[in-house]
């Protein structure tokens, strides 16, 4: 049973705020991802939870114990580290086993769990070495097998994957997530990838500057971003926001103009729309503009053209062709459009 | 780490150095404003069989020891020692200053006051050793590093001897090389053709004696250090001076030099606060009659038979403000950056 | 690189460069040979009036003794003037100076170095003006309290004044090699089940040594070089060496056997040198961590 809460959570170094009032209940063996930004404070709340920072103001329940007051190994909780934090003058063994020896688990169980671990992470042909003697990917590992050998309440990860070259990303994040899926612990993983976060997570928190902006699961967060914050962040490419106002639910700005819209009210708002949502037009289309770029990407063509001072960006077949400076018409369904406030970029619809 | 874990890792060496650093630095001050008693003096009437009587004054040896006993740190002086003949001497100064003799006979007089003598000297010493001694290091850093790696190890072995030589010991082996039957001194006795010459009778020749064991002995720590600070030059910086056409000069004027010179404030820093104390050699070389420093006051005056705990504490006191001034500096850089920091 | 680059110099530089080194190697190291041959001699060749090379090829000792070399300075500093009680005392004294100063500087230099509050920032200045202060200055500010208490002259309050004198500076330096050491490695052990100081002593201890090796050379010096705490601290039957060899002074040259002074100086020199053999590097990287000289 390890459901963790955090209650009007803050951290502040002198007068500079580091996380701020932050609320959240994590259900038992749920897979939560922080996502935000770099400087965020993703790590922050992570170490508040492992105890490794001391809390400003808040709670922090593990279970039903209130751990605000509690030393990092009296909370059950093992963590990933960025930069993995091995032991430099121990086996991979010994570093595997150091959790069960510093914890006083009985000695004859110590070969069988290390042994268990570090084959559920494919380490078993490197438990002799030194980790100098390792590559990123196998040190990440053992980082892993380090976790996963104490079974704890809940695992933490801090980027675990930052390290690693773009293949052994895939791969790992794949055992990361059959871990979980194993060994049934409530996980938060820390990342500023959100490839990372969508793959992973049941629920995603995404932060900026210290302040929650949105939770909720990879497809709500991607579907109906809660600010334009969040719409930027999240996609790739990020959604188009385009200014402009809106009178009788037809949007306009300089160069577009898309009826149908749902919200009744008048004036300013900010306008969203997704790479993918948008489609070339063959006679008319809500936006009539020169290409700036062409930038085929394999599986698509990604067209972009300037409006309203933005630069938008279109996803197209992949066949597509044309010259830059053409005149491309773009179709954008209202249905696929967001609407936020143009002040605070909260969305409204 | 919380504050609870932070002392009690850290309070054995706070109260080490609160103890013998702290406290002694107070106990100084307290003591610079005291001076030894009185000696408690008795009338004794002192009769001869055929002379009569007459009294005299004695000394009461009984009652002093217990004078002594009860207030051992003597009777209260305020600033008194402070400004005495032996220590910042204001009025000879001053009869001195104001005196209408010539330029060199003061300069000769304000010398004959031991506090003045000392000062001198340290502060002589102080600002000649540290930039010879850093100009040393960085030629012999700048040679080493042009040298076949196979040399290296050997030459730095031997650079850091007289570095690492007891500073009593070293002063006293140059000594004795220095004297004038040993191999130096008589050197330099036949080259200047005179066979009085001896660091007993020439105070110049004193004077650059110590001198140049000051750079002998601290040379080593800037070549270490620069040395160190060239491995680290970026070679592509001095690769693209190379092919700007600078010349082998101008790239330690304009590459060199300019990494290398937050090493040096740091090692002009270590040395200065070192040669402020400069103590071992005046000892070694039993130059005392010649030339003194601060820190030698202070021992002469704890090391006699009559241990002069107020004077000591004096020039205890006025070193220690010698040090803060020299500190200054980085202290206040601390300080600012420190403020700019918490904003 | 410099290979290359010595290729393409002129020769004169080269000349220069060599010249220099020569010479600076000569100044270095010649003062200490010419001592230690020396002190194999009777004092009228290692202070000859009428010629240096007496020395060199030792006529008088010779003439006195047989032999060019002789052993009777160091039989004199030795067995009849009790040196090797004082090269005891030198022993005891570095050693316990030694390792209590580490003791108590890894734990210091650990919090120091993991705590990111104000008043560790205040400590280490506080240690670096500390560092500064002239030893006899404190030494001033000792002996009066020091007779009240009555333990003044024996080797435990010496050895407790060393290690204290010794505190600001070894602070500095472990310090500044704890900080070399991710923190990620305490935490990573705190998070396994270590305790802080658990943690400390299983993980970081470990991967110190380098430090701890380097720091404690340079207390080692500190306590082996001292002159002004042991001269004034000690009585005289418990001084270490190099008050030892400055009262041969004193009593020596008058009785014309300073060539007992010269084989105790060329005695105390050797484990300097040895120590220099066999840790030059550690010294090196000492002096270069970025910390202060001892
Ligand atoms: N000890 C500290 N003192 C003062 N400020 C700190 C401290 N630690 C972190 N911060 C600040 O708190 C903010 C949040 O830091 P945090 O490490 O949580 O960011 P993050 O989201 O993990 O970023 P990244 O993705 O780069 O790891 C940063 O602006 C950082 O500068
Ligand atoms: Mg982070």
């Amino acid at each position: 049973m390890a459901q963790i809460r955090l209650k009007n959570v803050s951290k502040r170094w002198n007068n500079f705020v580091g996380v701020d009032n932050f609320n959240l209940d994590i259900a038992d063996q749920e897979f939560l991802v922080l996502l935000g930004p770099s400087g965020c404070g993703k790590t922050t709340t992570m170490r508040m939870i492992a105890g490794l920072e001391e809390i400003t103001e808040g709670e922090i329940w593990i279970g039903d114990r209130l751990v605000n007051k509690l030393e990092p190994k009296d909370r059950d909780i093992s963590m990933v580290f960025q930069s993995y934090g091995l032991y430099p003058n121990m086996t991979v063994y010994e570093n595997i086993r150091f959790p069960l020896k510093v914890r006083k688990v009985p000695q004859e169980q110590h070969h069988e769990r290390v042994m268990a671990a570090s084959k559920m992470v494919e380490l078993d042909d490197f438990l002799q070495r030194r980790p100098a003697a390792l590559s990123g990917g196998q040190r990440q590992r053992v980082a892993l097998a380090r976790a996963i050998v104490r079974e704890p309440n809940a695992f933490l990860m801090d980027e675990p994957l930052s390290n690693l070259d773009a293949k052994l990303r895939v791969s790992t994040r794949a055992q990361i997530k059959n871990l979980h899926h194993t060994l049934k612990r409530t996980t938060i993983y820390v990342t500023h990838d959100q490839i990372e976060a969508m793959t992973l997570a049941d629920r995603v928190v995404v932060m900026s500057k210290g302040l929650v902006q949105q939770v909720g699961t990879p497809m709500e967060i991607y579907d109906r971003p809660a600010n334009t914050f969040v719409a930027s962040f999240i996609g790739s490419p990020a959604m188009n926001l385009i200014k402009g106002s809106i009178e009788g639910g037809v949007f306009t700005s300089e160069g577009i103009r898309i009826e149908g819209l749902t919200l009744a009210a008048k004036g300013p708002v900010t306008l969203g729309f997704r790479a993918e949502d948008a489609s070339l037009a063959q006679a008319s289309g809500q936006i009539e503009a020169p290409i700036y770029t062409v930038e085929l990407l394999g599986d698509a063509t990604m067209l972009s053209m300037r409006v309203a001072g933005e630069l938008v960006s279109i996803k197209v077949n992949k066949d597509y062709r044309a010259e830059i400076g053409e005149l491309a018409r773009v179709a954008i369904p209202a249905s696929a459009c967001h609407l936020f406030d143009h002040s605070t970029g909260a969305r409204i619809a | 780490m919380p504050n609870k874990t932070f002392f009690a890792f850290i309070l054995p060496s706070l109260i080490a150095m609160v103890l013998f650093i702290a406290l002694p630095i107070v106990s100084v001050v307290v003591q610079s404003l005291y001076v030894a008693h009185e000696r408690v003096m008795v009338q004794v009437e002192n009769c001869q069989p055929f002379g009569g009587c007459s009294t005299e004054l004695r000394v009461d040896a009984a009652a002093t020891a217990e004078l002594q006993r009860e207030q051992p740190l003597g009777r209260f002086n305020g600033l008194g020692t402070y400004f005495n003949r032996a220590h910042l001497a204001t009025d000879e100064l001053g009869a001195i200053l104001s005196s209408d003799r010539s330029f060199d006979q003061k300069v000769a007089q304000i010398f004959n006051l031991p506090f003045y003598k000392a000062l001198i000297f340290t502060l002589v010493y102080c600002f000649v050793v540290t930039p010879l001694a850093m100009a040393l290091g960085f030629a012999i850093a700048l040679a080493v590093n042009a040298l076949p790696k196979v040399t290296k190890g050997p030459i730095i072995f031997f650079s850091l001897l007289p570095m690492i030589i007891t500073p009593l010991i070293g002063s006293l082996i140059l000594y004795w090389m220095l004297s004038p039957n040993g191999i130096l001194g008589a050197t330099i006795q036949h080259i200047f053709n005179d066979p009085t010459l001896s660091l007993r009778a020439s105070p110049v020749l004193t004077w650059t004696a110590l001198l140049v064991y000051g750079v002998w002995t601290n040379g080593p720590f800037s070549f270490v250090v620069f040395y160190a600070g060239l491995q680290t030059v970026p070679a592509d910086t001095l690769e693209s001076a190379m092919i700007d056409g600078a010349s082998r000069w101008e790239r330690i004027r304009y590459v060199i030099i300019p990494h290398l010179a937050p090493l040096a404030t740091f090692v002009a820093l270590v040395q200065l606060m070192d040669n402020f104390r400069v103590f071992e050699p005046i000892v070694g070389f039993s130059a005392e009659a010649n030339a003194t420093s601060l820190s030698y006051l202070i021992y002469n005056d704890l090391s006699g038979d009559a241990q002069q705990f107020g004077s000591a504490g004096a020039t205890s006191v006025i070193t220690i403000i010698g040090v803060v001034i020299l500190l200054m500096p980085v202290l206040i850089r601390t300080w600012r950056e420190f403020k700019l920091k918490a904003v | 690189m410099s290979d290359a680059v010595a290729q393409k110099r002129p020769l004169a530089l080269n000349a220069i460069i060599y010249g220099f080194i020569v010479l600076w190697v000569i100044l270095a190291a010649v003062p200490f040979f010419w001592t230690v041959w020396g002190s194999f001699k009777v004092e009228a060749d290692f202070f000859s009036r009428e010629s240096w090379w007496n020395a060199i090829f030792g006529t008088s000792t010779t003439r006195q003794t047989g032999n060019a070399f002789t052993g009777a300075g160091y039989y004199g500093a030795w067995v009849l003037r009790d040196f090797w009680r004082a090269a005891g005392n030198t022993i005891i004294v570095t050693v316990c100076v030694t390792v209590i100063s580490l003791t108590l500087g890894t734990l210091g230099g650990y919090a120091l170095a993991r705590s990111g509050r104000n008043y560790a920032f205040w400590i280490l200045i506080a240690a670096l003006v500390f560092r500064a202060m002239p030893h006899i200055t404190l030494v001033s500010g000792y002996l009066l309290p020091f007779f009240q208490l009555n333990i003044w002259g024996v080797l435990p309050t010496s050895i407790i004044v060393l290690v204290a004198i010794n505190q600001p500076f070894t602070l500095w330096m472990l310090h500044s090699f704890f900080l070399s050491i991710p923190k990620d490695l305490d935490e990573s052990a705190m998070v396994d089940g270590c305790t802080r100081f658990q943690a400390f002593r299983l993980v970081i201890m470990p991967v110190m040594w380098p430090g701890v090796v380097t720091t404690g050379l340079f207390s080692f010096l500190l306590g082996y070089n001292d002159f002004a705490v042991t001269a004034m601290l000690l009585s005289a039957e418990n001084q270490t060496m190099v008050p030892k060899i400055s009262s041969f002074l004193g009593s020596i040259q008058e009785t014309g056997n300073v060539m007992y002074a010269v084989a105790a100086v060329v005695s105390a020199t050797v484990p300097l040198f040895i120590l220099v053999l066999f840790f030059q590097r550690q010294i090196v990287s000492g002096l270069t961590a970025g910390a202060v000289k001892g």
